[in-house]
C-alpha cells in the first residue's frame, strides 16, 4: 500500500510536467512520417572505410565488415555481397566480435573507429545481440567514442574483454581494458594508466584465455593538431585474466613510444608481433617476439610497415602459419618468412585497415581498405572489390536542376562524382562520373552552363570542368604581393550566387570573390577568422611521426552563403567559431557570434543557412566535437545575426553538421547530425528522428531540390540518400493532423512516354541504388492506422467509371500508393499456352482522375491530373489516334476473349450430346483463334489469331508513337480474320440443335470472372 | 541525495511497468481471445481464402487453401490457365513450371522445409510450446505508426545450402487489440539472403466467429511492398482430395 502511495505521488510529480509540454504549440512529428522513405543510391563503386573485419569462427560463408561509418555488414555468402546489419545504431564502428561459443547468435560491436584521422566519427558504447543481428542492446561504454577491441573467452561466453581506446579530442577516463563476468551485465576496469592514454589494441592467448597482451596509446587531436605517443604508450602483458599486468619491453626502442600493434600467432602462441613507433625512425616498425614477449627482436622497418601509425596499425598472423604475417598499411605488406622481409598486397583502393583470412583455406583474404571490402583467392596477389557495399563517405553534396537531376559531392579519400539521381534500370555504378582527385569536398554545378566546380583538400586543386566539351582547368585562389599567406580548411569552401551564374565564391580566412568562374579573383574581406597563432602550427602535427597532411589547418572560413534573396547579404562561418555577416557584398562585415548565447567559445561552425523566405533570417549549426564537445547546437536569426535563438531541444543527439530550411514552409526544417536526419515542424520546438529506411548515419550535408522537394543527404559512410518529395510534411498542420483521412495535393503527374533497354548481365553482385518512380503518387494522411474492417482504393474517371483497384496503404502518418497509369490487361481467350502480348497494360490518357477510398462507411475522394510531356513528339491528334486504337485492339482482344469462353461452351456441349461431327467442326474453327497445343518457351505451336491479336494490341499499346501504315494494314488482316471466323461460327451455330440447353454467362459477368 | 535517486529509480520502474507487465503469454491470450476464442481456432480443420494481388495493371487472382494436416494449395489464374504453386500433400511440395505448364517438384530441402510447418496450422502460436517452441517477448516497437508488442518466435530449425540454420520470426502485436500488424524474418535464400522480409496485416474481419486480415502486404522491411486482398475466406472447406497430390507424368505411346 505505502508502495501503490509512492506510485501515485511519482504520478503526480511526472503529471505537471508533461501537462506544461503540451500547452505549447508544438506538432510532434514521431509516428506521421509512414511511407515516406528514404531512397539509397550509393555509389558503391569506390565503396568506404572499413574499420575491422571479422569471421565466422566455424562457418566459412559468414563475414563481417565493421566500416568506419556506415555501420556492421555481414556476409552469408562468403564475401560475394554484404547487408546491413547495424542501421538504427552509431554506424561508426571499431570492432566486431563474435562470440566463438554462440557463434551464430551472439555478437558484439563496440562502436566509434579507431583508426584516428581528422575526420573519424564518434562511437556512444557497447552493443551485443543474442540473435545474430535482429535485435541489438546497448550494454555500456556511453562514453567510451572509441572501442578498439572485443574478445570472447573461447572457452566461457561470459567471460568478455573490452579494449577502449577512449576520446580522442580530450581526456576521459573511460578508456582501458575492460572485463565482465557476466556476458557484459557489469563490467570492472583491469588496465588503465590516465585520460590521455587508451588501449589501442588487445589481444588473448587463444590456448590460454588468462593471458593477454594489451597495447596503451597516448594520443591527442585537437582541430589543429595531432600528437601520436608519450611516455605512457606501453605494451602490457597479463597472465592471470588481466588482474595483473606488466609491461613487456625487453628490446624495444628506448624513448617515447606511439601507436603499437599486438598479434598472437594462433598455431604457436609463444610468437608474438609488434609494430612499434618509436622516436628514432631506425627504431620503428615490425618486432617479433618467440617467447610470449620475454624479449623481442626488430625485425622489419620498411616504409610499409612503419607508415602512419595511427592510422595502419594492424597486425595479423595466418591462422594456419605463424610466419606468415600481414600488416595494414598504405598498400598492406605480407611476409612470408616470419617478418624478416614484406611484399605489397595485390593492387586496390589505398589505405589498408585490417584483413581477415577466411577459416577454410588462408590463400582467400578478406581485406578492409578505404575504399571497402576487397576479397583475394590466391593469397593476397590480386584483389576484387565486393560490389554491394555502398559506403561512400561524402563530406558535402550538391544538386542540379537537370531531369532527373544529379546529385554532386566529394568523398573521403575517393575524389568527387557526380550521377544522376534517378536512372533506367536503377542507379548503377556506371552511372558515376568522376569530377575530381584526391580527397573530393565540395562540389558545384554551374548554374547555367554545363561546367563544374571541384576541389581537393585544402584547395591545392580547385578544378573548373567542362562538361560538355571535357575540357578542365584549375581556379583556385593564388599568393598575391601583400596578402598573407592565405590559410585554406582541409575541406575547403566554395558557392555559387543565385544572381550571377558566373559568380564563384571561394574561403580560405579571406573570403574571395570571382565574377568570371574562377578566372580572377577578389578578396572582399578581412580575415575573418580569430587568427590564432596558436592553432597555425601544422608542420610540427603528429607527435611521433611527422603528419602535415593538411588535415589539421585552422583558423579558416568553413561555410559561405550569399542571401538567395538579396545577393548583398553574405553570410560567412569558420572553423574557429566566427559568424560573420555583410550587408554590403562584402564592403564591411559584422561577428555576431557573441549574440549567441549558450555557445561555447571557438566551435566550429559548420554551416550557415541563409533563409530563402526571408532575407534578414539564417540558420547556423556548430560541430564541438574537435573540443570534446558532443552536444548539438543550432540557431535562429531573424534579424541578421543582431539576436540569435537556439531552435534545438534534448531530442537531438549528438554534433550538429547541417541544416536545411523548406522553400515553403519556414516551420519545416531538416537537421543533419552525427547520428542521422531529424525533422521538426514546428520551427526547431520538437525534433523527431527520421528512420524509415534511414540509418543512423552522420548526415554532413542536406540539400533540397527545387523541383521535385526531394531532401538529398550526403551521408559520410552510406552515400547519397534521397526522401522523394518531402512536400507532405510541408502540409501538416495541427488542423490536418487531427483529421481521420486527408488527401495531400498532387500537382500534375507527367505520363512517362519513355522507355530504355537497361539489361544488365554480369552485375548481380553490384549494388543498384532504386530510382525515383515515374507512377502518379497518392498521398494522405491517416490520423489512426487502419486494422479493422475493409479499405479499399479505386481510380476511377471524374464520371465514377471504375478504372483499376489498388491496395491503398493502412499505416497511421502519411500513405503513398502508387498508380502507372495504366488499366488493367485485357481478359484474353483462354488458350493452351499465355499469349504474352496479352499482359500489356495499357496507360490511360491525359485527363483528371479521381481516386476514391473507401473506408467502413466513409468514402473520401481526391482527384488528381495526368498531363503529357510538353517535349513529347506527339501531337494531341496523333495521340488520340494512339489512344483509339489502343482501346479498339483492347475490345476486340476482350470480345475474341469471349467469342472463345461460347465456343468453348459449344463444344463441351457437342461433347456430352456426342455430336462429334459439329464438334470436330468447332474444334477446327478453334484452333484457328487460339494455340491449342505447345508450351510458352521453345516448344510452343504456330501463333494463331489471338497471339497474333494481342501481338498486335502489346505493339500498339506499347509504342510511344501514333500506329504506323503497318500497324494498320497488319490490324485490317486481324479484323477480317475475326470477322470472318465469326461469320464461320454463326453458320455453325445456326445448324447446332438444343442452343437453349447452353447458359452463357453474360459479356459484363464473363469480364468479371476468373 | 540518497531520497533523491530512490524517487528516480521509482519514476524508472514506473516508465518500465507497462512494458515488463505484458507476458507473453499474456499477449498470445489476448491475441486468440480477441480474434475468436483459442478452441475455435483449435477446431479449424482448413481453410480456403481467394485473393487477389494487384501488380501494375495486373490483377492476379488467387486461391489458397490451407489444411489442419500440413496440406496446401495456391493455384493462381493467368489469361484462364490455372497454375499451382506451393502443393504440399504432406511429403511432396510441387508446382507448376510456368514455361511448360507442368508439374515439378521443389527440391528435396525446401520440402523438408516446408514439411515442418505441417503443425503451424492455423498459427504456429497453438500450442506453441508443446510443439518445443520459444517464444519471447522483445518489448514494444512501432509498426507503422503504431505501438506493437514484439514477440520473437523460434521454430524448428531449418536446413539452408546444407547448413542447419535458426527460424527466427518476429511478430509485432498491436498493444490496443492484440492482434497482429506485421511478421519479420530474414530471407533464407536467393538473391536477397540475409535481407529481412515484413508482411503486414490489415482489414481484420471476422469469418464464422473467426478474425482473419483480408489485406496484406509483402516486401522487404523498408523497402516497397506488394499488396494482396482477400475477396473471401472459407471456413473448413470441401476440398478435393486428388488435387494435392503430385501429378506423375504418364508416358503414352503414340499410335500411328
Amino acid at each position: 500500500m505505502r508502495s501503490n502511495m509512492f506510485f501515485l505521488l511519482v504520478l503526480g510529480l511526472t503529471f505537471p510536467l508533461s501537462g506544461v509540454s503540451q500547452e505549447q504549440t508544438t506538432i510532434d512529428a514521431s509516428r506521421i512520417f509512414g511511407d515516406l522513405s528514404a531512397r539509397h543510391i550509393g555509389p558503391a563503386l569506390m565503396s568506404g572505410r572499413i574499420n575491422d573485419m571479422e569471421v565466422h569462427p566455424t562457418n566459412p560463408r559468414i563475414i563481417y565488415a565493421g566500416t568506419a561509418g556506415g555501420g556492421v555488414w555481414k556476409s552469408n555468402d562468403s564475401g560475394t555481397t554484404f547487408n546491413p546489419i547495424f542501421d538504427d545504431y552509431c554506424q561508426s564502428i571499431g570492432a566486431v566480435e563474435v562470440d566463438p561459443n554462440d557463434p551464430d547468435n551472439t555478437i558484439y560491436v563496440g562502436t566509434g573507429e579507431t583508426w584516428t584521422r581528422n575526420s573519424v566519427s564518434l562511437g556512444d558504447g557497447l552493443y551485443k545481440t543474442t540473435d545474430g543481428g535482429s535485435n541489438w542492446k546497448k550494454i555500456g561504454f556511453e562514453k567510451s567514442e572509441r572501442i578498439a577491441n572485443v574478445i570472447v573467452n573461447p572457452n566461457n561466453s561470459q567471460e568478455v574483454y573490452v579494449g577502449v581506446l577512449g576520446a580522442l579530442w580530450g581526456d576521459s577516463e573511460e578508456r582501458g581494458v575492460y572485463k565482465s563476468s557476466d556476458g557484459g551485465a557489469t563490467w570492472i576496469k583491469l588496465l588503465y594508466v590516465n585520460p590521455k592514454t587508451g588501449c589501442a589494441d588487445l589481444a588473448m592467448d587463444p590456448t590460454d584465455p588468462n593471458t593477454l597482451y594489451a597495447s596503451m596509446w597516448e594520443f591527442r587531436r585537437t582541430a589543429w593538431s595531432f600528437e601520436s605517443g608519450g611516455a605512457n604508450s606501453a605494451l602490457y602483458k597479463s597472465t592471470d585474466g588481466g588482474a595483473t599486468w606488466n609491461k613487456i619491453h625487453n628490446g624495444f626502442p628506448e624513448g617515447k613510444l606511439g601507436r603499437l600493434a599486438i598479434a598472437v600467432a594462433p598455431t604457436n602462441p609463444e610468437v608474438l608481433y609488434t609494430v612499434i613507433e618509436a622516436e628514432k625512425d631506425e627504431r620503428k616498425g615490425l618486432y617479433r617476439s618467440n617467447d610470449g614477449g620475454a624479449n623481442w627482436e626488430q625485425l622489419n622497418n620498411d616504409f610499409g610497415i612503419t607508415v602512419r601509425p595511427f592510422y595502419f596499425s594492424r597486425i595479423v598472423v595466418d591462422p594456419k602459419d605463424e610466419n606468415v604475417v600481414v600488416k595494414g598499411g598504405l598498400s598492406g605488406s605480407i611476409s612470408r618468412d616470419g617478418g624478416k622481409t614484406f611484399k605489397n598486397l595485390g593492387n586496390m583502393h589505398s589505405d589498408i585497415h585490417d584483413i581477415a583470412f577466411s577459416i577454410k583455406d588462408s590463400d582467400i583474404m578478406y581485406v578492409g581498405t578505404d575504399g571497402g571490402v576487397y576479397r583475394s583467392w590466391n593469397g593476397g596477389t590480386t584483389m576484387e572489390i565486393v560490389q554491394n557495399l555502398p559506403l561512400s563517405q561524402f563530406y558535402h553534396i550538391s544538386v542540379d536542376d537537370a531531369e532527373p537531376y544529379n546529385v554532386y559531392g566529394g568523398l573521403q579519400d575517393n575524389g568527387s562524382w557526380y550521377g544522376p539521381s534517378s536512372s533506367p534500370g536503377g542507379v548503377n555504378a556506371r552511372d558515376w562520373k568522376s569530377a575530381g582527385q584526391g580527397d573530393g569536398f565540395r562540389v558545384l554545378k554551374h548554374p547555367t552552363k554545363p561546367i563544374i566546380y571541384s576541389e581537393m583538400q585544402g584547395a591545392d586543386n580547385v578544378w573548373r570542368i567542362d562538361t560538355e566539351r571535357n575540357l578542365i582547368k584549375t581556379i583556385q585562389p593564388q599568393p598575391t604581393r601583400g596578402v598573407e599567406k592565405l590559410r585554406f580548411n582541409w575541406n575547403p569552401p566554395m558557392a555559387i550566387s543565385a544572381f550571377q551564374p558566373d559568380r564563384f565564391y571561394m574561403g580560405s580566412q579571406y573570403l574571395h570573390k570571382s565574377e568570371d568562374m574562377g578566372d580572377s579573383w577578389e578578396i572582399i574581406s578581412p580575415d575573418l577568422t580569430t587568427n590564432d597563432p596558436a592553432k597555425q602550427n601544422q608542420e610540427a602535427s603528429g607527435g611521433l611521426s611527422v603528419d602535415n597532411s593538411g588535415a589539421e589547418n585552422h583558423t579558416t572560413i568553413f561555410t559561405i552563403a550569399e542571401s538567395p534573396l538579396d545577393e548583398n547579404v553574405i553570410w560567412v562561418g569558420t572553423d574557429d567559431g566566427n559568424v560573420q555577416v555583410s550587408k554590403d557584398g562584402g564592403k564591411s562585415w559584422t561577428n555576431t557570434v557573441a549574440n549567441i548565447q549558450g555557445l561555447p567559445a571557438n566551435t566550429w561552425c559548420y554551416h550557415i543557412e541563409a533563409s530563402s523566405i526571408d532575407k534578414g533570417t539564417a540558420y547556423a549549426v556548430f560541430d564541438g566535437h574537435t573540443q570534446n564537445d558532443m552536444n548539438p547546437y543550432a540557431f535562429k536569426t531573424t534579424d541578421y545575426g543582431a539576436s540569435w535563438t537556439n531552435i534545438i531541444n534534448g531530442e537531438v543527439e549528438g554534433p550538429v553538421r547541417n541544416i536545411q530550411e523548406d522553400y515553403v514552409n519556414p516551420n519545416l526544417l531538416f537537421l543533419g547530425t552525427e547520428f542521422g536526419l531529424y525533422i521538426t515542424l514546428d520551427g526547431g520546438q520538437s525534433w523527431s528522428k527520421f528512420t524509415n529506411n534511414m540509418p543512423a548515419v552522420a548526415v554532413h550535408f542536406i540539400d533540397l531540390q527545387k523541383r521535385t522537394n526531394d531532401l538529398v543527404m550526403g551521408t559520410h559512410g552510406r552515400g547519397v540518400i534521397i526522401i522523394d518529395d518531402i512536400s507532405p510534411l510541408r502540409a501538416l498542420t495541427p488542423e490536418i493532423l487531427d483529421k481521420n483521412v486527408h488527401f495531400f495535393e498532387n500537382s500534375p503527374t507527367v505520363i512517362s512516354e519513355t522507355s530504355n533497354f537497361s539489361g544488365n548481365f554480369g552485375g548481380e553482385t553490384e549494388f543498384v541504388g532504386p530510382s525515383k518512380t515515374k507512377n502518379v503518387q497518392l498521398k494522405y494522411y491517416l490520423k489512426k492506422r487502419h486494422t479493422f474492417g475493409k479499405m479499399s482504393m479505386e481510380i476511377q474517371d471524374m464520371e465514377g467509371n471504375k478504372i483499376v483497384e489498388i491496395g491503398p496503404g493502412k499505416s497511421k502518418g502519411i500513405n503513398i500508393v502508387n498508380w502507372n497509369y495504366t488499366r488493367n490487361v485485357p481478359k484474353v481467350a483462354k488458350g493452351k499456352t499465355f499469349t504474352f502480348g496479352g499482359f500489356t497494360a495499357p496507360q490511360v490518357p491525359a485527363g483528371t482522375y479521381k481516386a476514391v477510398v473507401k473506408k467502413g462507411k466513409d468514402t473520401y475522394e481526391h482527384s488528381f491530373e495526368l498531363v503529357y510531356d510538353k517535349n513529347s513528339p506527339l501531337s494531341k491528334a496523333d495521340r488520340d489516334m494512339k489512344n483509339r486504337i489502343t482501346m479498339e485492339l483492347y475490345d476486340m482482344v476482350q470480345e475474341l476473349a469471349y467469342f472463345v469462353y461460347e465456343m468453348d461452351e459449344m463444344i463441351a456441349k457437342m461433347e456430352s450430346d456426342g455430336n462429334k461431327k459439329m464438334l470436330a467442326k468447332l474444334n477446327t474453327l478453334k484452333e484457328s483463334l487460339v494455340i491449342t497445343t505447345g508450351d510458352n518457351y521453345v516448344g510452343s505451336a504456330e501463333p494463331q489469331l489471338r497471339e497474333k491479336m494481342t501481338n498486335l494490341y502489346s505493339k500498339v499499346a506499347s509504342s510511344y508513337d501514333k500506329p504506323t501504315k503497318a500497324d494498320f494494314d497488319n490490324l485490317q488482316l486481324i479484323t477480317e480474320r475475326f470477322d470472318k471466323a465469326k461469320a464461320d461460327y454463326a453458320k455453325l451455330k445456326k445448324k447446332i440443335k438444343g442452343l437453349e440447353g447452353i447458359s452463357l454467362m453474360s459479356f459484363e459477368t464473363f469480364l468479371e470472372s476468373k | 541525495m540518497r531520497k533523491l535517486s530512490f524517487i528516480l529509480s521509482l519514476i524508472l520502474l514506473f516508465l518500465a511497468v507497462p512494458a515488463q507487465a505484458q507476458s507473453v503469454d499474456e499477449i498470445l491470450n489476448n491475441y486468440f481471445e480477441n480474434t475468436g476464442g483459442l478452441d475455435q481456432w483449435k477446431s479449424l480443420e482448413g481453410i480456403k481464402m481467394n485473393a487477389k494481388v494487384n501488380q501494375q495493371g495486373m490483377e492476379i487472382p488467387l486461391e489458397i487453401i490451407q489444411l489442419k494436416d500440413g496440406r496446401q494449395m495456391t493455384t493462381i489464374n493467368f489469361q484462364g490457365k490455372e497454375i499451382k504453386q506451393g502443393v504440399f500433400d504432406g511429403e511432396v511440395l510441387w508446382g507448376h513450371n510456368f514455361m511448360t505448364m507442368k508439374a515439378e517438384k521443389n527440391d528435396a530441402e525446401a520440402t523438408a522445409n516446408f514439411k515442418l510447418e505441417t503443425n503451424d496450422f492455423p498459427d504456429p502460436f497453438i500450442d506453441y510450446k508443446e510443439k518445443g517452441y520459444t517464444v519471447e517477448f522483445m518489448g514494444t516497437e512501432e509498426i507503422e505508426g503504431t505501438e506493437t508488442y514484439k514477440l520473437k518466435l523460434v521454430r524448428e530449425p531449418l536446413t539452408i545450402d546444407g547448413n542447419e540454420e535458426q527460424n527466427v520470426s518476429f511478430y509485432f502485436f498491436d498493444t490496443e487489440n492484440y492482434v497482429p500488424l506485421a511478421v519479420q524474418s530474414e530471407i533464407r535464400s536467393g538473391q536477397a539472403k540475409g535481407m529481412t522480409q515484413e508482411i503486414t496485416f490489415s482489414d481484420y474481419q471476422e469469418v464464422d466467429g473467426l478474425y482473419f486480415p483480408f489485406s496484406m502486404t509483402s516486401g522487404l522491411k523498408d523497402g516497397p511492398s506488394n499488396p494482396m486482398s482477400f475477396e473471401s475466406i472459407e471456413l473448413n472447406p470441401q476440398v478435393e482430395e486428388a488435387a494435392f497430390a503430385f501429378p506423375e507424368e504418364i508416358v503414352t505411346e503414340e499410335k500411328n
